[in-house]
């Protein structure tokens, strides 16, 4: 049983690795921020939230860098072109 | 029926009187197109991330209305023919919220009020 332990700890931490090939689980998984509960809104109002995901050059970062979920990447896409129509972005 | 939200921006350099004037206009032609006008917010004068037509600043007035495919033709008709606004935006909804404000000019009003 105590050998059980080890192992999983050690799978756990993504620092302790094998080999090239093996997965890093846990550095990079982050959870969605905008499906959280409470949640900010996601409007094309709410500049101050849709600045944080956008580039300084104005481009939608993708939702690998910021690990947006799906379906909310596809809201923050249509907010932000909005926002840009109105120049308020 | 259906609720709308519709942003307009102004040129910069209209004068006071001029924006009631516009700010009333479209306020009566919602009404007068069998619509309902929830709720008005100026948001008074921002900069433009990017130049339009040349401005680098303009008023914007916000409209939450409820209204019928009518409504929104003629709204968006005379407002293509006025020269004084640069740009707009129309947006449904299913749902309006009324309570969020985004651009509030001075909190520290409101917060005496509550």
């Amino acid at each position: 049983m105590k050998r059980n332990n080890k192992n999983k700890k050690r799978s756990t931490n993504s620092l302790t690795k094998l080999s090239l090939f093996q997965k890093n689980d846990g550095k990079f998984s982050r959870k969605c921020p905008l499906s959280i509960k409470n949640a900010p809104v996601v409007d094309y109002k709410n500049i101050d939230l849709l600045k944080r995901y956008v580039s300084d050059n104005g481009k939608i970062l993708s939702s690998k860098v910021t690990s947006v979920s799906q379906n909310k990447q596809k809201k923050l896409t249509r907010e932000i072109k909005r926002a840009k129509i109105l120049g308020l972005l | 029926m259906a609720f709308y939200e519709n942003t307009i921006i102004a040129k910069q350099d209209l004068a006071e009187k001029d924006l009631k004037i516009v700010k009333d206009k479209y306020n009566e032609l919602i009404k007068k197109f069998s619509g309902k006008v929830i709720k008005i917010e100026d948001w008074g004068l921002l900069n433009l991330a990017t130049r339009i037509k040349n401005y680098k600043k303009g008023f914007y007035i916000h409209y939450k209305f409820e209204g019928n495919n009518e409504t929104l033709k003629e709204f968006e008709k005379k407002i293509k023919i006025d020269g004084s606004i640069i740009r707009y935006l129309t947006v449904k909804y299913k749902k309006l919220d009324t309570e969020n404000e985004f651009f509030k000019k001075d909190k520290s009003i409101n917060e005496k009020k509550q």
